[in-house]
């Protein structure tokens, strides 16, 4: 089959990127498949694709609403309108419309805790599904960097003999987490294929302080004298709107971006950002995930990320365009402590999880339990996972045990973020994988890192306050 | 404009009968038995929802400041009090042209289907018909939707009526040059994005609180010229069903529909598995919001209008003294009265 000529015939493309098109023929052929692309090279036209040579509706699983809200609107934008998504904040009325209409839908986007409801798998059973793609599908192991424990289910719901294929997609897996999305999903010899997470144009630095109040006086001065568009990521809410507000004075176009802010605002950051109408975000790790933007030329973190993967996923929001891109790391010897407890914050003790027991042991409801006994919400499902199928002694050790992991996990990083040697071979070898050429713009660690061309050379144009009879006039 | 004196023109109005709460509960739009009457009794209805995610700290700061400017006190009775001062101030500060109780958060919606609206006829207008649209809400993507069926949103005549629309209702609603800019700062369009309320503030230099109550009442304003109007043709569609039109709670409008089958108030209590409290609290929101309220179902006319005498004899619609003027009527028996004839005026 000539995939080249369709491609360029449904999607208007030239050329598959790298790594695209062989998932695209194993898909195609009804294996079971993992991929694992690097963010920003085109994961949805490997279902995409397929799907438009099948007869038949893809069902996509999606960790966050938001992202799938996104997905959705992107595709319509594309011209696609028979896709839909089922989530929880969908009302009554809009999921039954859905649910009437399943047939009518090419792809339809589903968060896993809505997949497991009774009501929604028959309703599935009803129609033909062609494809299941697993969207971030690192997400159902508990080594991964985003371990969710609703994804743990997806596995139970389809039957090995009476599913269609299944798609696996994720940007980031080492060896551990290929085999829980194979063990766990029940894939059936699933064919892998892994793209290198090497991104060559994109260059590294660690920047030791000594201190907190210098990593600000570092950013000030750095911002001020480099190239955008650029995202400086924090640990906190509290964080971005202080190193906003604070860049904000010296003139530079930056927003602070977090979860705690309202939708809409949300909505007009993130576009003014890709319309080139703002510079620079600095955000929590809330902003990323769905944002499609080629140029941007910055990422700077100015804490040590929780792990690797995540790093190496915020990381990759550079340069997509395959332009010279930096990412900076900005650290403190502190920072150690502060990310092991954001990390663990949210886990629950041994004492927590036995009250919680208790709790329910006296008919409490799980909710109910949780919030006497201090327990997230994410704990909690996590917690309920487990005990579904073991006693409650065992539960505490699974959960001693994530903690342990997570801080192997971090232990991974900080020594990372110490190391002497290459940083891109650090990365990749954290991947599994070895480094196959130096780069010329490579990393602080390799001798004369050339980064002249971040300079900035004009000063950023920024947002001009228009009268409002000329910005009504614009707009309409 | 400042929380701070709005709040002081409420305490003003609740005339020391009430604690410093009510008003968080009346900016915040809370559907009580309680403030519910105390919108009909002290005349706040447009106050009323106006700051639905008031938050504690943000109030109390307004309190504190009132308080220190000697503008407000606690009596003994923790009620709070408005002092001379503060009662000169409050006549002094302006009337701001709020109407929280028809709208009830809902003017938002307006704004939305008015925002998702012009982002779409201005990207055609610039000959790219796909965007992603700013409001995510299904309810506001939807009504657009249906509303592109009867406009022609491409049309350059439509965009140039809308904007004429926009000029003509902002001139005649008497809002302030900086409203206007707010109102068209909150809006997308092609390559020109909406500004965050962080972005305003930095502009305009007022906190945060203020540019949204600004917003708010601008959104108020321009509402009231848009259901005045006879002659203006995309404005009023967009505000369709924008103000409210049941101001009875939904469960007091359950209560309302048994009542009117005829069930008496403890078999309505049965059926709806309510406390009798409960269902006494919907009938008090029935004698306010109802005008055809059968009063004399449950009171004589005599010693309702005896109650309304009173009233206005010794100046207050306090309930503990109010029953122990009349100790024959239950304290039920007296908010009904108090709701069905001492309200301020009705919408």
């Amino acid at each position: 089959m000539n995939l080249k000529a369709i491609l360029q015939e449904k999607f208007g493309f030239e050329q598959f990127r790298p790594g695209q098109e062989a998932v695209i023929r194993d898909v195609l052929d009804g294996q079971d498949t993992i991929a694992i692309l690097p963010t920003g090279m085109g994961k949805s036209l490997c279902y995409q694709f397929p799907a438009a040579l099948m007869d038949g509706t893809t069902l996509i699983i999606s960790p966050l609403v938001a992202l799938m809200e996104d997905q959705v609107a992107i595709m319509k934008k594309n011209g696609e309108k028979r896709v839909a998504a089922l989530n929880s904040f969908l009302s009554y009325q809009e999921k039954q419309q859905v649910l009437r209409n399943l047939p009518a839908y090419k792809f339809i986007f589903i968060s896993p805790e809505m997949l497991v409801q009774k009501k929604i798998m028959q309703a599935f059973k009803r129609i033909q599904l062609s494809l299941i793609v697993i969207d971030e599908a690192h997400c159902i192991s508990q080594w991964g960097f985003d371990f969710r424990p609703d994804y743990l289910r997806i596995g139970e719901v389809f039957h090995e003999h009476e599913r269609p294929p299944i798609l696996a997609l994720t940007a980031t897996a080492n060896q551990k987490v290929v085999e829980d999305i194979h063990h766990y999903l029940k894939l059936s010899n699933p064919i892998i294929h892994r793209q290198s997470v090497d991104r060559p144009n994109i260059s590294y630095s660690f920047v030791k302080v000594d201190r907190e109040d210098e990593k600000l006086e570092w950013l000030k001065n750095h911002v001020k004298r480099t190239v955008g568009p650029g995202i400086i990521y924090v640990a906190s809410r509290k964080k971005a709107d202080e190193i906003a507000s604070l860049l904000q004075m010296l003139d530079i176009s930056i927003a602070s971006y977090h979860a705690g802010k309202e939708q809409e605002d949300r909505a007009f950051i993130q576009e003014q950002f890709i319309n080139g109408e703002l510079q620079w975000i600095c955000s929590t790790n809330a902003f990323g995930m769905g944002i499609h933007k080629d140029n941007i030329r910055q990422v700077i973190h100015a804490h040590i990320p929780q792990t690797m993967a995540g790093y190496i996923q915020e990381v990759g929001r550079a340069g997509r365009d395959g332009e010279q891109s930096a990412a900076t790391l900005l650290f403190t010897p502190e920072d150690e402590g502060r990310t092991r407890f954001i990390m663990q914050e949210d886990l629950p003790t041994e004492t927590e999880i036995r009250h919680y027991n208790h709790l329910l042991a006296e008919n409490a409801s799980p909710t109910e339990a949780a919030q006497l006994a201090g327990i997230s919400e994410t704990s909690m499902r996590i917690i309920e996972y487990y005990r579904e199928r073991m006693v409650v002694d065992a539960v505490i050790q699974q959960i001693n045990a994530l903690i342990q992991e997570k801080e192997t996990q971090l232990q991974k990083i900080i020594r990372f973020v110490h190391t002497r040697v290459c940083i891109r071979k650090e990365i990749l070898a954290f991947f599994d994988e070895r480094q196959q050429a130096l780069q010329a713009v490579c990393c602080s660690n390799c001798h004369s890192l050339d980064d002249t061309w971040l300079a900035k050379t004009a000063e950023d144009s920024g947002k001009q306050a228009l009268n409002w009879r000329e910005r009504l006039a614009l707009l309409l | 404009m400042e929380l701070s004196s709005i709040l002081l023109k409420i305490i003003d109005q609740l005339d020391g009968e009430r604690t410093i709460y009510a008003g968080y509960h009346l900016l915040r739009g809370k559907r009580s038995g309680q403030t519910l009457q105390d919108v009909e009794y002290y005349g706040l209805k447009p106050y009323f929802h106006i700051i639905p995610n008031c938050s504690k700290e943000i109030y109390d700061e307004a309190v504190n400041k009132l308080c220190q400017a000697h503008l407000i006190y606690f009596a003994a009775d923790s009620f709070a009090h408005t002092t001379e001062k503060g009662k000169m101030e409050a006549q002094a500060i302006a009337e701001p042209q709020f109407n929280g109780w028809n709208y009830r958060g809902r003017e938002l919606l307006f704004f939305s289907r008015l925002s998702l609206i012009v982002q779409a006829a201005s990207h055609l207008k610039a000959g790219e018909p796909s965007f992603m649209p700013i409001q995510k809400n299904v309810e506001v993507q939807s009504f657009v939707k249906e509303f592109a069926r009867s406009y022609s949103l491409k049309d350059p005549v439509f965009a140039s009526t809308l904007k004429e629309e926009l000029l003509h209702c902002m001139e005649k609603s008497g809002m302030t040059e900086e409203q206007k800019f707010i109102l068209i700062h909150r809006l997308s369009g092609y390559r020109l994005t909406g500004w965050t309320w962080d972005q305003l503030s930095e502009q305009l230099q007022y906190p945060v609180a203020n540019v949204r109550l600004l917003y708010i009442e601008s959104l108020h304003r321009i509402l009231k010229v848009i259901e005045a109007s006879k002659d203006m043709a995309l404005l009023p569609k967009i505000a369709e069903n924008i103000k409210v039109t049941s101001y009875l709670t939904e469960s007091a409008n359950k209560t309302k529909q048994l009542f009117e089958m005829g069930l008496p108030m403890t078999a309505i209590a049965g059926r709806r598995k309510l406390k009798m409290s409960t269902i006494e609290d919907h009938f008090v929101e029935m004698a306010i919001n109802d005008q055809k309220f059968p009063l004399t179902q449950f009171v004589s006319e005599a010693e309702a209008q005896a109650v309304v005498d009173k009233v206005r004899q010794i100046g207050t619609k306090r309930l503990r003294i109010l029953k122990d003027q009349f100790p024959a009527l239950s304290y039920f028996q007296l908010r009904l009265i108090l709701g069905a004839r001492t309200g301020g005026e009705r919408s």
